[in-house]
């Protein structure tokens, strides 16, 4: 059996210099090449989806246990789960306590916090984009 | 029984809306590629009219049901804009028929003027190349900057513009475009964003205030402007006006969002031109940090659009493949937007 990525490649390969060419009217047209750049995609997704998790949860780990020392009230520093929703939850309240916890603190905390974006944007743009081209 | 197409359909109502005409038929009948919201057919329509043969353009914007914006965008709305422009200097095609009745399309849907001319994808090679020639006859860059001063100059309350919302003094502008993306965004997102929330936090604490309010179209840039013999024939894909600050237009053109591998301005004006000629034909003076806030502002718009485009291909409520693409390029638009805020 072939492997999914090779599948998936072949079909975007044929879509694009088959399937695509011979279709005159632009809107199926215009599908079709979306289609292989969709699957193009994917056989990217499939690749790299083994690490991706891994390396996410450990991005978000570190993150919590650095903001954890930076003094913070419990109700902001301490959520229950350490995913990405709980950082979504981090960054609102930050926002919303900056007046409470003063310009320092928010400071080195936003900064903490735009670190790990940074990290979690990168493995997201492994599949999504080329940085740097 | 056969059921009728679109273009039967279209032909039976054109009979009913011009009863002078005979052997009414339609020709060039095409469903573009363009438009994320709405379905969009142009035509011409041919019919003998007091012994002559007639012949006009049209154009048709149909509500799916599942458009990009959900329900942040009314046809309605669009028809009575399109209208109200009718009047003013902007460029504009004229509106005709306005149906909310889902019954005759299959969604609601307006008629107007198919208005000539071309509007190049500037994202294709060909587009690109296009505004890039038409950048070295040197017309349309002065026909664009004019055509947008048009609509900035306009006076939106005598034009009966005001319908459409107008916000309050000071930074009521950016928070109202801010609460409304954030709706599209809540109504959209499958999986928490936090790089996407950071955004929103930093927008709604740096929300600037507004010099003068103007009629705005909300993505002016080549691909919404059909252009004739080098110069804006229509200023189209009216969807995301608001009265608002002008500067929120200007940043738009300024965007690297708009002009992907191109040293022009919306792949067809060099900056100094369009910073020169616009000031000098609306008075305004550019706030190139306000605008920087706004490009910024769009960025988390293009992210509210992609979340909602691929929501609504994962919802099974629209089914073109550009929706789903749309899925990707959620961090590639967050990234921009973190580079721009530092990180």
């Amino acid at each position: 059996m072939l492997s999914a990525k090779l599948l998936v490649g072949e079909i975007a390969n044929s879509l694009r210099q088959v399937i695509g060419p011979a279709i005159s009217e632009p809107y199926p047209k215009a599908q079709a090449y979306m289609a292989a750049t969709i699957l193009e995609f994917v056989a990217r997704q499939i690749e790299e989806r083994g690490g991706s998790a891994s390396a996410r949860a450990a991005v978000l780990e570190a993150l919590f246990e650095d903001i954890g020392k930076l003094g913070l009230p419990a109700r902001i520093a301490s959520p229950e789960s350490h995913d990405e929703g709980a950082l979504s939850d981090l960054i609102s309240n930050l926002y919303q306590a900056r007046g409470e916890i003063g310009e320092t603190v928010f400071a080195a905390a936003n900064l903490r916090v735009r670190r790990a974006l940074r990290d979690l944007l990168n493995l997201d743009l492994e599949v999504a984009g080329k940085e740097g081209e | 029984m056969s059921i009728p197409s679109g273009a039967e359909k279209i032909t039976s109502y054109l009979k009913d809306k011009l009863p002078e005409a005979s052997e009414l038929s339609l020709s060039d009948f095409v469903q573009t590629a363009g438009g994320w919201s709405h379905e969009i057919y142009t035509f011409y329509a041919n019919w003998r009219q007091g012994g002559r043969q007639m012949r006009q353009g049209f154009c048709v914007r149909k509500d799916p049901g599942c458009g990009l914006l959900r329900n942040l965008s009314s046809l309605h709305e669009q028809f009575r804009v399109i209208k109200a422009l009718e009047s003013t200097p902007a460029p504009t095609p004229r509106a005709y028929w306005y149906e909310a009745d889902p019954g005759l399309l299959g969604g609601p849907f307006f008629v107007m003027e198919k208005v000539e001319g071309e509007a190049p994808n500037p994202w294709s090679t060909a587009g690109k190349s296009f505004y890039a020639e038409a950048a070295r006859r040197g017309a349309l860059p002065r026909s664009f900057v004019e055509a947008l001063a048009s609509l900035h100059n306009l006076d939106w309350k005598a034009a009966g513009l005001d319908f459409i919302g107008v916000p309050g003094e000071g930074r009521d502008f950016a928070r109202r475009e801010i609460a409304k993306w954030e709706s599209l965004i809540n109504q959209s997102v499958r999986k928490p964003e936090p790089a996407l929330t950071e955004l929103l936090m930093w927008l709604k604490a740096n929300a600037p205030e507004v010099q003068r309010l103007a009629f705005v179209h909300g993505a002016y840039r080549t691909g919404n402007l059909m252009i004739r013999n080098d110069a804006v024939s229509a200023i189209i894909d009216w969807e995301l006006q608001v009265i608002g600050d002008p500067m929120y237009d200007v940043a738009y053109v300024l965007s690297d969002l708009n002009r992907e591998g191109s040293p022009l301005l919306s792949c067809v004006v060099e900056r100094e031109f369009f910073l020169d000629y616009y000031q000098l034909l609306t008075g305004l003076k550019i706030d190139l940090e306000v605008c920087r806030y706004y490009e910024i502002l769009y960025m988390m718009r293009s992210a509210a659009f992609w979340l909602s485009a691929s929501g609504l291909f994962a919802e099974g409520k629209n089914h073109d493949l550009r929706l789903a693409r749309a899925t990707y390029s959620v961090p590639v638009v967050l990234n921009m937007a973190a580079k721009a805020l530092g990180f």
